[in-house]
Formats: structure tokens, sequence, C-alpha cells
């Protein structure tokens, strides 16, 4: 019930990403360039009501509908990898007019270019899910140098 | 659906998205982690699909239904404008390694971080938006400037 919960919470925003041209390279750049400004009122009325609405969750104590657990998230505080990995992101993003989420969605439509797009997010992720060096891991990331903070 | 979406429709259904899967499983929605679990099934990391992966496959079906009633892309942007075929699909792999792991390094993408993340004010998640919003307008900046 929760992996077809997840389906279909999914599809509906692969569906509402691809009507909404997210999956269209040439709305994203328009939308990065200040040319059109669909782009930021789309993502700030999508940021806006999910504040609100994880708010109300929140102030009803809401307990999760198919696990019965309290509904609670918890804050992040930055390290240097959220700057550095978002930086590499950011570059990706332009070049390629698209994020993760529209990329699976394009799969969906059958924009062959998406395959190419794909095969690089997975060899990226792969990399980025091995063991790395600790020396890497505190100049790079800001882990242990976190760690001695505290 | 041959027609965008009005902003105030479609960003809003996109928000509520990220409630529904709070409320339902206690999840955070992200489209990185349903790429992460493909590649942790691929590695036997895990056994089979759990949440996330069945999120991947749902954002393919959603594409797959615009697929056929919507209106389809022709060429893909400034890419195909600039370059021909091989050299498009060499950039968009390198693109998507960047994607991949930039937001994984990063704690998440466009909806991880972008909404998800900043929707409970996480600071990691507001440090990194703003540092990709910048990079990739900067970069899209750039990309016009020297094309």
């Amino acid at each position: 019930m929760r992996r077809f919960a997840a389906f279909v919470v999914g599809a509906v925003f692969g569906l509402t990403l691809s009507w909404s041209g997210m999956t269209n390279p040439d709305v994203l750049r328009n939308g990065l360039l200040f040319r059109d400004s669909y782009l930021m009122l789309f993502f700030a009325s999508a940021l806006v009501t999910a504040f609100a609405g994880l708010r109300v969750l929140r102030r009803l104590k809401a307990r999760t509908l198919l696990t019965r657990e309290p509904v609670a998230w918890t804050a992040v505080a930055p390290r240097r990898r959220h700057v550095a990995g978002a930086v590499l992101f950011g570059v990706g993003w332009a070049v390629a007019d698209a994020c993760p989420g529209p990329i699976a969605a394009q799969l969906g439509q059958g924009v062959g270019w998406s395959v190419a797009t794909s095969v690089g997010v997975l060899a990226g992720i792969f990399v980025a899910t091995q063991p790395r060096p600790a020396a890497f891991r505190q100049r790079v990331e800001g882990v242990a140098v976190a760690a001695q903070r505290q | 659906m041959h027609q965008q979406l009005a902003w105030y429709v479609g960003g809003p259904i996109l928000g509520l998205c990220v409630v529904a899967l709070r409320w339902l499983t206690n999840e955070r929605l992200g489209a990185t982690g349903a790429w992460s679990e493909l590649v942790e099934r691929a590695t036997g990391r895990v056994g089979a699909l759990d949440t996330r992966g069945w999120m991947w496959i749902g954002l393919v079906v959603g594409g797959v239904v615009f697929g056929l009633f919507g209106s389809s892309l022709d060429g893909y942007g400034w890419l195909t404008e600039t370059f021909s075929g091989w050299t498009v699909a060499a950039i968009l792999v390198g693109a998507g390694a960047l994607i991949g792991y930039g937001a994984k390094l990063a704690g998440g993408c466009t909806s991880g971080n972008g909404l998800s993340g900043n929707a409970v004010l996480s600071p990691a998640s507001l440090v990194a938006t703003g540092t990709f919003f910048g990079t990739a307008i900067a970069v899209s900046f750039l990309i016009e400037a020297l094309r």
C-alpha cells in the first residue's frame, strides 16, 4: 500500500511537471533567463502550498494515513557539501534544462534525448554513493570539520 | 493537455504532492531519492524497489500519460539548435552526471531540497536552493552570451 501510494503521488507529480512544461527545455531556459515568469511563479506557488499544507499537518498533530505514526520531519544543518553539490547541480540543470523529476517524466513521454541525461544521472548518483576518502569528506563535504566543532 | 497548465494550478498541485506523501507515509518527496533507489537496486544494496523506486515508476507513467494526450517536443532546446546529434547526447550525459552527483552531494534536487526541504525551512535546503538557482541562472546567461 505504501508503494502504491508513492506510485500514485509520483504519477500525479510527473503528469503535473509535464503539463506545466517543466519537461520542455525552452520553458526552463526562459524561466532561468527571466524571459518568462512562469517557472518562478510555478515554483513559488508549489513551495507556498507545501509549506502551508505541512504546517496544517503539524498543527493537527496528524498521524500518517498508512503507517499511523506521528507526522514528523527534521531540519538539516548546512554543510559545505550542500553548497558544493548545489553548484554542480546548478550547472547541470542549466545545461540540460531539466532536473531529476522532469527527466524521468521525459523518459515516459518518449523524449529520446532524456535517455542520455538519465545515463548521466544514474552514473552521477552511483559515483556519489561510493565510499569516499576521509580527506575528501573533510574538504569538500565539510563533514569532519563540522564534527570537530561539536 | 496541449496548452500549458496555468502556474496557479500546476504549482499548488505539486505542493500538495509533497503534503500528500508526508501525510500518507511520512516521507520526504524527492526525485533524486527516486533515482537513487534504482541505483541501489542495480548494485544489489536493496532487494526490491520500495516507495522511492515506485515513485520513480510513477514519474515515468505521469510522463507516459502526457505523451499520449499532450504536445510533443520538437528538438531539445538550445542544445539541438547549437550542436549536432552525438554532441548533444554527450553533453546531456555530462550534464546528467553533474545533476545526479551534485544533487546527491547536496542532499536533494529541485523537489527534495527546493520544495520538500524548503517547505519545512530546513537550513541546508535553503542554502542549497539559493545556490543552485543562482548557479543555474548565471550559467544560463553565460550560455546565452557564448553561443
